[in-house]
């Protein structure tokens, strides 16, 4: 068989998908993102209105709440306090206390059972830790006395964010933790010795050495953490389902709560059209920086 | 002294911070509705369970089983072959397609939500396993790509180019040499692959509707939204949907970590 044919036949399957499943939703959204089409006028279809869905969405007051849940809250808040925490306990779990115990297996087996956990589990069981009557947090909280009346953390604007981001930091800083611990353990040894017998302390390796030889996998981790979080829709609509009112709404939620509830299928494409292009930009910054880097080969 | 007093400490509390979220839901699961939230005194009993499949909960885990199986399987035929072509072949439009798979990991899947209910809804594939199977594929492929293209590149070329040489036909060299040697890398693929269409929740909420069809994340949030005063039997029914992720992570969990780091630590 010509290698040709043998090299088309292979890639079938994936050309399958990359066509109906990212090509075609991508295009459809395109277009329709320049109609009117309405959920509940499926049939008549939409009509050509040029950029106006785009121009709605940059001039109403919830895309901007929107947008900035998204890209602040959900995404910089959220996988900045993955990155830092998931750095901070590799150190921790490759400290010589934690090696001298023996507690660094049983540390590195324990964040399976995080990751291990569905996101849909994860969501349900920490409702139950942060609810108001019966949840852990307030019964304690309450008991000793830091608080008098318990907190509704999923409905009370001032808790509700921050609430969000430690069930996602719970149930996604297993992968982040392990990633920099397997960076951390491959840094040098000779490396360490080195700056230990020009007389670097600690903090000073851990800043000058460590930090600095983890930093392609920190990229990575900031970038695919990017992508998961920023596009995310389980999270928020089971957590919160984008309230109190629409005061978690983010982008993902946005585009089906216009599609499928308000019915403006139109509108609720141009908001995807802008999220795509959104990732698209990181995107091209993860293929460059990363890709590129790590499978060079096949360049 | 003080420093690894502090420092142990500190461990204990995130360990605790870590494992108990999980471990209150197996914990709980076998607590009478009664008890459930008493710190003083617990009956412990298998109620909940038994409970929860007489209201039929078994269908869902079947359902969730079988599409997640095959979808599994698809994806890994689909990805292998796929990386095989990338790691060892050179062709025209390789980069511009390699890259377009790639940055399938930064597309936002709310977007396919509409044109493919459209879609299903003239191919008569809404509430239909088919469709989903074909979703959760979907979702998967890129990151699956990445993975084995990255095992693949740890494979020395010379074992299939030198059955190449030998007149082995190119089919059987990806069944016979590729597919064996790369089983590490298709356990740690297959394993991300299955957690991630366990957990979905987003495409079975929009291309399921009729009940006996629904998969397990969401038919457990259902649960979870008519029963919130029934903890026993949430409890019960997050312990079920806990069970099969737990049981694939924890005997790989040193070939999964490896595995899904390994692309990220190479310098």
């Amino acid at each position: 068989m010509k290698d040709n044919k043998f090299v088309f036949f292979l890639l079938i399957p994936s050309f399958f998908f990359i066509v109906f499943f990212y090509l075609y939703p991508t295009l459809y959204n395109l277009f329709n993102s320049f109609t009117d089409l309405n959920l509940f006028k499926l049939r008549k279809g939409g009509n050509w209105i040029g950029f106006e869905n785009y121009i709605d969405l940059f001039v109403d007051p919830e895309f901007i709440r929107v947008f900035f849940n998204t890209t602040i809250w959900l995404t910089l808040v959220g996988v900045a306090v993955r990155i830092i925490l998931g750095l901070l306990l590799a150190f921790l779990i490759n400290s010589e206390t934690l090696k001298k115990y023996k507690l660094t297996g049983l540390f590195q087996v324990s964040l399976i059972i995080p990751w291990a956990t569905p996101s849909i589990v994860a969501v349900v069981v920490w409702r139950m830790i942060l609810d108001p009557q019966v949840g852990f947090v307030n019964q304690t909280l309450v008991k000793y006395g830091i608080i008098t009346e318990p907190i509704a953390f999923l409905s009370n604007t001032s808790f509700v964010w921050p609430s969000i981001i430690t069930i996602i930091t719970w149930n996604t800083l297993p992968l982040v933790t392990l990633t920099f611990l397997a960076s951390l353990k491959s840094v040098p040894a000779e490396l360490l010795d080195a700056a230990t017998v020009d007389g670097a302390n600690k903090l000073q390796r851990a800043f000058y050495v460590i930090l600095p030889h983890m930093i392609p996998s920190i990229i990575v981790m900031i970038l695919m953490s990017t992508f998961w979080t920023f596009n995310n829709f389980a999270y928020v609509w089971l957590a919160t389902g984008a309230g109190p009112g629409t005061f978690t709404n983010v982008m993902a939620t946005e585009v089906y709560l216009k599609a499928f509830v308000d019915g403006r299928m139109g509108y609720s494409s141009a908001l995807g059209i802008v999220m795509a292009s959104i990732m698209t930009v990181f995107g091209i910054i993860y293929l460059r920086m990363i890709v590129k880097r790590n499978l060079k080969e096949i360049f | 002294m003080i420093y690894e007093i502090v420092v142990l400490l500190t461990a204990l509390i995130l360990f605790i911070g870590i494992i108990y979220p999980t471990l209150w839901v197996f914990i709980a699961s076998f607590k009478s509705e009664e008890t459930i939230f008493s710190n003083e005194y617990a009956t412990y009993t298998f109620d909940n369970y038994i409970e929860l499949f007489e209201s039929g909960f078994g269908v869902f885990i079947y359902n969730s089983f079988y599409i997640c199986l095959i979808s599994v399987i698809i994806t890994i035929f689909a990805s292998v072959t796929a990386a095989y072509v990338f790691s060892r072949k050179k062709f025209k439009f390789k980069i511009i397609y390699f890259g377009s798979i790639m940055l399938g990991q930064t597309f936002p899947w709310i977007i396919l939500v509409t044109p493919m209910f459209i879609l299903f809804a003239k191919l008569g594939f809404l509430n239909n396993h088919i469709s989903m199977i074909f979703c959760y594929v979907a979702v998967s492929l890129p990151f699956s790509v990445y993975l084995l293209v990255g095992y693949l590149e740890s494979v020395p070329r010379e074992l299939d180019e030198a059955a190449l040489m030998d007149g082995c036909p190119p089919f059987q060299i990806i069944w016979k040499i590729i597919f064996p040697i790369m089983i590490p890398g298709i356990i740690v693929t297959a394993a991300y692959s299955f957690l991630l269409m366990w957990s979905e929740y987003l495409f079975a909420l929009a291309f399921l509707t009729k009940t006996k069809l629904k998969t397990m994340p969401l038919e457990l949030y259902a649960f979870f939204g008519e029963h919130t005063t029934e903890w026993g039997q949430v409890m019960a029914a997050s312990a079920v949907t806990t069970i099969p992720t737990l049981l694939l992570f924890l005997p790989l969990q040193k070939l999964i970590s490896e595995g899904l780091t390994a692309g990220s630590v190479k310098s």
